[in-house]
């Protein structure tokens, strides 16, 4: 088993690395063979849970590992309770494999709660698109280093009923032209959830012309000078909002049904495929649409990671490295299936691997992309959410 | 010593757990940099505000509706049991189906009015906590209806009540006055800590603020829980000191209530012994206001079946565009949770029953203030930070992820509940009745078989359905003693329901009403009075 020592050594020896890991995979998948894998995920969506079934039932056929999805809500529980495992010195833990990012993953790599490096040495991992996507190896402007393997991409996108929004606003500009026109029929979920803080941060992204200032660690000083830009933004927006911007609703799950409902107009998600997946599933209209803005929205990267303390950490690589091949993130890519964007470069594959990524144009699919932009740096989360809640979470 | 022996049950499922799990978790929380970041949370004041807004007025509100439909219907108590079923989630799901600007009451009145999008109504998360407030109502009043019946279907109380009654009215004396003056007193007396449960529960409920509660600012519960699942364990602690501001809030309350109730007594007796009404107010007319509950919880529950088989439903058609059964094959399609629930709640309920009537039996009525506190105070702790200590304590011994583990998570708020509601009516029992066997040369345990039980029936059929409801509807600590090796039916219901998927929600909205039904009803039909006088 490699651990970050043994990693080290070999790259200061500067011995060629594929042979010994293929060598090494071949124990490893040796040694997974009967394990089961705990894998917490969060399990709201029946696609994804659809989806998990499916890859626990492969890797039982192919690799003789047991995959139990355990079924959560909200990450932060994994990382509480791998913390808690590992204080009370607890060395089969309970959680084998995790499904995380941003601020879950920053406070288990921090605390050292993680198992690896591994990520770069599974054998699937050449195919990643570590060129072309800089949320695969910065996560939240944090440095993955192997702790962590990449499993689907996200981005801001927005949708609607093109039957009833004809020409979708593509800034946040245009979108407070939009609520003045339809006023109570736009609004976002109440920050600290996780969209709704995404959304204030999209707002900070889109109040200043050069956003590189957020790239770097802020602070009260340096969020005084676009403090009042940003709020001014938001008071325009927040008059014609739902409910006059006093109230909130409480997730971005809310804010979906209650587009679908009519009694919103817009609604938004991380996974630029959900508005045509929700289409399929019957709970959208088929003349949804969806969008990002011109000059582009926050995406990032779903990953999966292994606690330090888990029980088959073997078979969790085993699994990992399945999750990454390019057969399971074609099926994971099918908008009926899923639809949750690969992290693969299609370049990489051969072109029948390429074929079975082929998009099939669905109702509800994204028709008018826009460039990715990188979350800001992690310490302006707290800054915004706190500043938002002295303005706006008292209704 | 055999007197101590008897609390040995109760010491061992609930004292020695909940003791443990408290000192495994407050030390860690006691922090005074958190409760100066509690007092620099800018929604501090208005969630607290909020807080004993809809806690007290729902809780008054609850006990009023609950004396004027018991008002009426002395002789033939309601049966609440059925009502007592159905959580407190799927209540406020079923409650915001129908009163949101999407929901069904809008759209019957879209349809004349031509409405083609939802109302600007502010049915559901208004600020002033009112739908909240008013979920809680209509929740707790079942329950106090229910807690009273089962004190008025007791043989030995009806008899008293009857006696009472007939003379008070000799006295000249109408209905109103027997009802206030005489019965409502005894009853009070006797349900103090079903009260006292009902308050700690309205300050600290969470799913249901969850689900029609407003957010700007939401109630001090929803911020400890918000605080306490941060993984920041800064935040964390936060949440915590929020536990104990919250928590040190209702015993105040507690306490006021308690010495008001206290210091009135010589006007509140002076009331009571005043001259007899001029007027005969009737309040027959108040036994009409119960048909109005059951006809409620039924469009409820209707609401929620119907709901769970909807597809696209857009407004304001009054039916979908198409049925599908997807939901229901979803929840189906694994029956172990269903199964894990099911032996959970009976096997909890079972020995939280067994272990408090072995308590009753053997320790003095003197021992029962320390348990009523406990199983208050326990009620009064958000689930989540017991759960973390429970959790703490199950992982010291090794055994998260067990049978066993399960268990105890389960039976803590099952124990508290089962205590609460048959301590007053089990305490209540008239020991003449014991005396008069112990004189007629009858053992201990045949009077208990043959006289006291069967006499008692109702209660304890009462406070068996009560603790497998608790135990059925228990989410937070089952999760974190599962360790994700089991799974229940709430466990799956709140991770399967994160997603917003309208009709999974309701689906398991009504399944996790399924069970308790069935027990409910059974409780309610095995425990009717064997003779009925007229």
């Amino acid at each position: 088993m490699l651990n970050r020592r043994h990693f080290l050594a070999l790259t200061a020896a500067g011995l060629s690395l594929r042979p010994a890991f293929a060598a090494d995979w071949a124990a490893i998948e040796a040694e997974a063979k009967g394990q089961t894998v705990y894998f917490n995920a969060w399990a709201g969506s029946e696609q994804v849970n659809g989806y998990i079934a499916w890859a626990g039932e492969e890797a039982k056929k192919r690799f003789g590992i047991t995959v139990e999805h355990v079924k959560i809500t909200d990450t932060a529980e994994v990382v509480k309770r791998v913390r808690d495992e590992v204080v009370a010195g607890k060395a089969d833990g309970s959680v084998d494999l995790v499904w995380i990012n941003g601020e879950n993953f920053r406070t288990m790599k921090t605390e050292k709660l993680l198992f690896g490096p591994f990520s770069e040495s599974l054998p699937n991992y050449q195919f990643v698109d570590v060129e072309g996507k800089a949320t695969v190896t910065q996560d939240f402007s944090e440095s993955v280093d192997s702790l962590e393997a990449p499993w689907g991409m996200a981005q801001l996108t927005f949708f609607a009923d093109g039957a009833k929004v004809a020409e979708p606003p593509l800034s946040m500009a245009a979108l407070t032209r939009f609520a003045e026109a339809n006023p109570g029929r736009v609004t976002y979920p109440a920050p600290p959830e996780f969209h709704g803080t995404t959304f204030i941060k999209q707002m900070l992204l889109e109040a200043v012309i050069n956003p590189s200032m957020f790239y770097k660690p802020g602070d009260g000083a340096i969020f005084s000078t676009v403090r009042a830009v940003w709020e001014s933004m938001l008071d325009g927006l927040h008059k014609n909002c739902w409910r006059e911007g006093k109230q909130f609703p409480k997730s971005q799950a809310d804010v979906t049904q209650m587009v679908a409902d009519g009694e919103l107009l817009i609604g938004f998600t991380f996974n630029p495929n959900e508005p045509a997946n929700l289409v399929a599933a019957g709970r959208l209209p088929p003349t949804t649409i969806a969008w990002q803005h011109k000059k582009g929205t926050i995406g990032n990267t779903h990953f999966v990671a292994i606690p330090m303390n888990a029980k088959a950490k073997a078979a969790a690589q085993v699994f990992a490295n399945f999750l990454l091949s390019p057969e399971a993130q074609a099926r994971k890519n099918d908008i009926k299936l899923w639809g949750d964007p690969t992290v693969l470069a299609l370049s990489k594959l051969s072109p029948e691997e390429q074929q079975a990524f082929a998009a099939t144009a669905a109702p509800g699919s994204v028709t008018l992309p826009g460039p990715t932009l990188l979350e800001p740096h992690a310490s302006w989360v707290p800054l915004v959410e706190q500043a938002w809640l002295e303005r706006y979470g008292k209704g | 010593m055999l007197r101590q022996l008897a609390a040995l049950p109760l010491f061992l499922i609930f004292l020695l757990p909940l003791a443990l799990s408290l000192a495994l978790i407050l030390p860690t929380i006691a922090e005074a940099a958190a409760f100066k970041a509690l007092l620099n949370h800018p929604q501090l004041w208005g969630a607290a505000g909020l807080t004993l807004f809809t806690g007290l007025i729902s809780t008054v509100l609850s006990l009023i509706c609950a004396l004027m439909i018991i008002a009426g219907r002395i002789d033939k108590p309601p049966q609440a049991g059925a009502m007592l079923a159905l959580p407190h989630l799927s209540l406020a799901i079923g409650l915001s189906l129908l009163i949101m600007p999407a929901g069904l009451l809008a759209r019957i009145i879209a349809l004349p009015f031509g409405w083609t999008s939802p109302p600007m109504w502010a049915t559901t998360q208004d600020r002033y906590g009112l739908a909240l407030t008013a979920a809680l109502v209509l929740k707790e009043t079942p329950f106090l209806v229910w807690a009273f019946a089962s004190l008025l279907n007791r043989d030995d109380l009806r008899q008293a009540f009857r006696g009472q009654s007939a003379v008070a009215r000799s006295l000249g004396r109408g209905p109103a006055s027997v009802f206030l003056r005489i019965i409502a007193p005894q009853l009070l007396n006797r349900t103090v800590w079903p009260l006292v449960a009902v308050l700690a529960y309205s300050l600290t409920v969470v799913d249901m603020a969850i689900v029609i509660g407003p957010t700007q600012p939401p109630t001090l519960a929803q911020i400890i829980w918000t605080d306490l699942n941060d993984a920041e364990p800064a935040i964390e602690a936060r949440g915590a000191a929020g536990v104990l501001v919250l928590s040190t809030v209702i015993l105040l309350l507690l306490w006021v209530v308690g010495l008001s109730v206290r210091l009135g007594r010589p006007y509140s007796r002076k009331w009571l012994s005043g001259p007899p009404d001029t007027g005969h107010r009737k309040i027959s007319f108040l036994t009409q206001t119960w048909g109005l509950w059951g006809l409620f919880y039924s469009a409820i529950v209707i609401l929620l079946l119907f709901q769970s088989a909807s597809g696209l439903w857009p407004f304001p058609d009054l039916l979908p565009e198409s049925l599908t059964f997807s939901a229901w094959e979803k929840l189906l399609s694994d029956g172990r949770p269903l199964l894990t629930s099911f032996l959970l709640a009976l096997g909890t309920a079972m020995t939280a029953l067994a272990a408090s009537v072995v308590w009753f039996e053997g320790m003095r009525p003197s021992g029962d203030k320390i348990m009523l506190w406990l199983a208050a105070f326990l009620l009064c702790l958000p689930s989540l930070l017991i759960g973390l200590g429970q959790y703490r304590l199950f992982l010291a011994l090794g055994i998260t992820g067990t049978a066993l583990a399960m268990f105890l998570a389960h039976v803590l708020p099952v124990v508290a509940y089962v205590f609460i509601m048959l301590q007053g009516p089990y305490r209540g029992f008239d020991q003449r009745w014991q005396t008069t066997a112990a004189g007629l040369g009858q053992r201990r345990v045949a009077f208990l078989r043959q006289i006291k039980w069967p006499m008692l029936k109702a209660p304890i059929l009462a406070a068996f359905a009560v603790g497998f409801a608790v135990s059925i509807a228990q989410y937070v600590p089952a999760q974190l003693a599962a360790a994700g090796r089991y799974s229940t039916l709430p466990i799956e219901a709140v991770t399967l329901s994160s997603g917003g998927n309208r009709a999974l929600v309701a689906a398991y909205g009504a399944a996790l009403m399924a069970l308790p039904l069935i027990v409910f009803l059974l409780a309610q039909w095995l425990s009717r009075p064997r003779w009925r006088a007229r």
